[in-house]
């Protein structure tokens, strides 16, 4: 692995009720397309995409899922290996918006407790069919303590600045917990501090 | 030519010389000028004799052209004649062409009328044949006659009509219509006829006659509603077969999978059987229709089976009782393992079955379309595809085997949960074993639930078994293996030993006692080989995993060249296993922190005594000390004896691998301990001789256990025996800075400074003044 030519690699993992955008998000973004009449997807789906961020090279391992209930145990899989997850809603479905605290359960019983989500509301541009006002959105993410952004697959907007945004803040976190790493690490030789006593100390 | 150019040049030379010639006064200079003009003369005379030669040759070539003048004036009159015939010849081209051009349009019209004519007769003729063959029944015949009246141009069939013989037309096109319409009314009735009496022979005949009348879809529907009946009949019976056969046979636990197996081969039989009668008399791209009306009645057919398997092997409520229990983390109800290992056999195979099936539709089909789709755009094509996917993925066998496989991963990571769990209570070692069974047990068992993931031909369905493998061997296993870590490795044998003997004879008083020792020292001999064993688990885990991943690849690649899969898939799949590479050095990890407590543990305590026994034993000796030392070793065949002990504890119960790590860790703490402890004492002359001994025995024996170089570990302790071992203070200078030669310092000056000063008889001022 560490042959390969990145800095960093992150696994972003797209969530969400079916038909809210997901696919288009990950296509806009990977591949600057926008497929009209996207069927459902099955299973899951799988995208690479490596930026450039302050001169380091980030992959972007992007697993993009469907949001059909029969495949949600094949989905459920990959919550652990996560580094962030994007749970996104549907602003003309209300629906979608109302399945929220369901796909946070689901994240509190998977994932790892370190994983960044963020919440999208996709599909501003079609603003006259809104459901979902922005306010309610915006403190609803406050009140998980999430990040919020509006993005259109359909216009890209948005879409850019959402994983860029999400690979920033992933970078921080990484460059964080390595900072805190090499402060526990034992000294060669020392070995005075066992990281598995320290964590399980806390049980 | 130039002759006379040179010869112009020589008279104008004389010309100027002319007026000097009259200024000349000296007969010298005259005389000079004479003779020059002389020159001249004879060149000019020359020059005149050449000219007067070539008269003769000019002359001739003047009469030679006055020869030739007639025949110029005859040419003259030839060219001017040629003129004429060439504009004669273009004209009349022109005339010719033109005339053609009239008679290819003539010859056209011609043929249009011929047509037009043949038209109109075969019209009539049609109109005739129609009626006859109506009435004699031959379907085939009349059918022949529309499809040839309805492949004829339609524009011309208008202009006939606005022509002189309107009435004639009018009527033959009315009694065609009506014939039209009568016959695909009456074909297609017979051919519903045919199918509802499930006669082969009619079906086969009317289906070939209904494309001749321009009704494919029709044919295309009605004949895969006799495909369909066929299927239906046979399935239900295949159905009910299997319900009611016996439990006890051999087949009974993979009876669903058969049924299903029966179903998809016959449809596929029924495919492969038909297709040539579609692409003769429907022409290419057409089975995609047909297979759409097909995959209804499979669709169908196939739903029956899996309600019949889930009503029967009590799938919903399997799933149910493990989803309860994955949520409450204790399980309410037991699941008899067993038979859900035999259930999640057959789901995963009935999903293969499926997807072997949907992968030969989706050849067919895309063959079939690439046939046709030959000379058509690409936006045709690219939307044929789509119809083709769309098919497939929407239809009800694939969703329905989606929802079973959905409900199957939950139930395959909690029959690898709890076999994992029963694996590790039912942990045992046996003495002379380097791991403990759970190690082989667990990494069967993973292997054995993604593999039958894998075997489901579903790349999804073998990710997220990849995944939850993977979690439950990082975490859940991993944690086992770190509570047993936890539990530490009991300090001290001997000392205790020796402690234990010694307070044994106050304890002695009571024998109840005595037997409390026995068992202490039982029990602790117990949770060191608990330990030891462990931290093999650990070396061996951290291998399993990337022999497993391996193994997982190849395995993959095996089923992708099979034709299983795709490009896409097999990334999926790869990057799924990388995530395994992280987990076994997660195990690593685990193995060199269990390795650095062992250490702490068990070996920095009982080392350090036995290393700072070197202070009690003096070595600022002289000649009768150092004779005694020499004939009663006072410390380190003790060490040697006391390391070996100790060491021999770990090397029959680790492997190989770790007890080297070990032996490397023991090193470096030896090695450290002993400088720490050197600086704490005094040298004479002959002490720094014995230290120098004593640490080549160390080495030495130290050398001889391991199988890699030591000296680079003691390369520190080593050059300080040889500066406790120099005569002078300045001999130092013999090995330090531009004499060291094949010598590296690892000590620095002020290192060797203090080094020196170890020395008692080495003066301090000597020392300071050294300039290193």
């Amino acid at each position: 692995m560490s042959t390969e030519d990145y800095d960093y690699l992150f696994k972003i993992v797209l969530i969400g009720n079916a038909g809210v955008g997901k696919t288009c998000l990950v296509r806009r973004f990977t591949q600057g397309l926008f497929p009209p009449g996207q069927g459902a997807t099955i299973g899951v789906d799988f995208m690479i995409k490596t930026v450039e961020i302050k001169g380091e090279k980030v992959k972007l391992q992007i697993w993009d899922t469907a949001g059909q209930e029969r495949f949600r145990s094949i989905t459920q899989s990959y919550y652990r290996s996560a580094n962030a997850l994007i749970l996104t809603y549907d602003i003309t479905c209300e629906d979608s918006f109302c399945c929220l605290p369901e796909w946070l359960r689901e994240i509190e019983q998977y994932a790892n407790n370190q994983v960044v989500t963020i919440l999208v509301g996709n599909k501003i541009d079609l603003a006259d069919k809104r459901e979902v006002v922005r306010q309610r959105a915006e403190e609803f993410a406050d009140t998980q303590s999430m990040l919020y952004l509006e993005t259109s697959a359909k216009e890209s907007d948005n879409v850019e600045k959402l994983f860029l945004d999400l690979a920033c803040e992933l970078i921080r976190e990484a460059k964080q917990n390595t900072l805190d790493n090499s402060e526990n690490s034992p000294m060669p030789g020392e070995g005075k501090s066992i990281s598995y006593l320290s964590c399980c100390s806390l049980n | 030519m130039s002759d006379l150019g040179i010869v112009c040049k020589h008279t104008n030379v004389s010309a100027l010389n002319e007026e000097t010639i009259e200024d000349l006064t000296e007969l010298e200079d005259l005389e000079e000028v004479y003779l020059q003009l002389c020159n001249e003369q004879k060149q000019v005379q020359a020059y005149l004799q050449v000219l007067g030669d070539q008269q003769g040759t000019i002359e001739n070539k003047m009469q030679l052209l006055q020869r030739m003048r007639p025949k110029l004036q005859l040419i003259e009159g030839d060219a001017s004649q040629l003129g004429g015939m060439i504009n004669f010849t273009c004209s009349l081209a022109e005339n010719v062409s033109s005339k053609v051009r009239q008679l290819d349009l003539t010859k056209k019209r011609l043929y249009q009328a011929i047509q037009r004519a043949d038209d109109i007769l075969d019209l009539k003729f049609c109109t005739d044949g129609v009626q006859t063959a109506l009435q004699s029944h031959d379907y085939e015949q009349a059918a022949a006659h529309i499809h040839r009246y309805l492949s004829l141009d339609q524009s011309v069939i208008e202009l006939s009509r606005q022509g002189g013989e309107s009435s004639s037309v009018e009527t033959s096109l009315a009694l065609l219509k009506e014939a039209e319409v009568q016959l695909k009314a009456l074909v297609t009735k017979r051919l519903e006829e045919a199918v509802a009496a499930d006669d082969l022979a009619q079906v086969e005949r009317f289906f070939k006659i209904l494309p001749l009348l321009g009704l494919h879809d029709k044919g295309l529907a009605l004949f895969a509603n006799y495909l369909s009946n066929q299927l239906a009949s046979k399935a239900q019976d295949n159905l009910m077969l299997a319900i009611t056969s016996d439990i006890g046979e051999r087949r009974a636990p993979m009876i669903f999978v058969d049924t299903l197996t029966l179903l998809l081969e016959g449809i596929a039989r029924v495919i492969e059987t038909h297709q040539p009668i579609v692409e003769t008399y429907y022409g290419p791209g057409r089975m995609h229709r047909l297979l759409s009306h097909l995959q209804a009645e499979c669709d169908k057919q196939a739903q029956s089976v899996v309600d019949k398997f889930i009503q029967n092997r009590d799938y919903q409520i399997k799933f149910q009782v493990v989803q309860a229990s994955m949520l409450k983390g204790v399980s309410t109800e037991k699941i008899v393992l067993r038979e859900l290992d035999a259930v999640l056999s057959e789901v995963t195979l009935m999903n293969s079955r499926s997807e072997l099936y949907l992968r030969f539709l989706r050849r067919r089909m895309l063959a079939d379309f690439e046939v046709a789709d030959a000379t058509t755009a690409d936006s045709v094509s690219q939307e044929h595809l789509q119809d083709v996917e769309c098919l497939l993925k929407e239809c009800e066998l694939s969703r329905r085997m989606q929802e079973l496989i959905g409900c199957y991963i939950p139930m395959e990571e909690y029959y690898m949960r709890e076999t994992v769990n029963k694996a590790v209570t039912m942990d045992n070692w046996e003495v002379g074993q380097m791991t403990s069974s759970m190690v082989d047990d667990v990494f069967y068992i993973v292997k054995k639930c993604i593999g039958r993931a894998l075997s489901s031909n579903s790349s999804d369905c073998a990710c997220a078994m990849i995944n939850l493998a993977t979690n439950l061997l990082e975490n859940d296993f991993r944690e086992v293996l770190v509570s047993r870590l936890q539990v530490g490795y009991p300090s001290s044998t001997l000392a205790d030993l020796q402690r234990g003997v010694s307070s044994a004879v106050i304890l002695m008083q009571s024998s109840l006692q005595h037997g409390k020792i026995h068992t202490h020292i039982e029990s602790q001999e117990q949770a060191k080989n608990a330990y030891l064993v462990t931290l093999n688990n650990v070396d061996v885990c951290s291998e399993n995993i990337s022999t497993l991943k391996k193994n997982l690849e190849s395995d993959y690649s095996k089923l992708l060249n099979q034709g299983a899969g795709s490009e896409h898939a097999q990334a999926k799949i790869d990057s799924c296993l990388m995530d395994m590479v992280h987990t076994s050095s997660k195990f690593k990890d685990l193995l060199q922190e269990g390795l650095l407590e062992l250490n702490n543990s068990a070996i920095k305590s009982q080392v350090k005594p036995w290393i700072t026994n070197f202070l009690s034993f003096s070595h600022n000796i002289e000649e009768e000390e150092f004779g005694e030392y020499e004939a009663n070793d006072p410390w380190v065949q003790q060490l040697i004896v006391q390391l070996e002990q100790l060491m021999a504890e770990f090397k029959d119960s680790l492997s190989l691998a770790i007890f080297d790590a070990l032996t490397s860790l023991m090193m470096n703490f030896i090695s450290m301990e002993m400088e720490k402890t050197v600086f704490k004492c005094t040298f004479s002359r002959l002490g720094g001789l014995q230290f120098d001994k004593e640490l080549r025995s160390l080495v030495a024996y130290l050398s001889s256990v391991t199988s890699w170089t030591i000296r680079d570990k003691f390369s520190r302790l080593t050059q300080m025996a040889t500066i406790l071992n120099l005569e002078k203070v300045l001999e130092i200078l013999d090995y330090w800075g531009p004499n060291s030669a094949p010598l590296t310092w690892r000590l620095t000056p002020a290192e060797v400074r203090q080094v020196l000063s170890l020395r008692v008889d080495f003066r301090s001022e000597d020392i300071k003044r050294l300039r290193l």
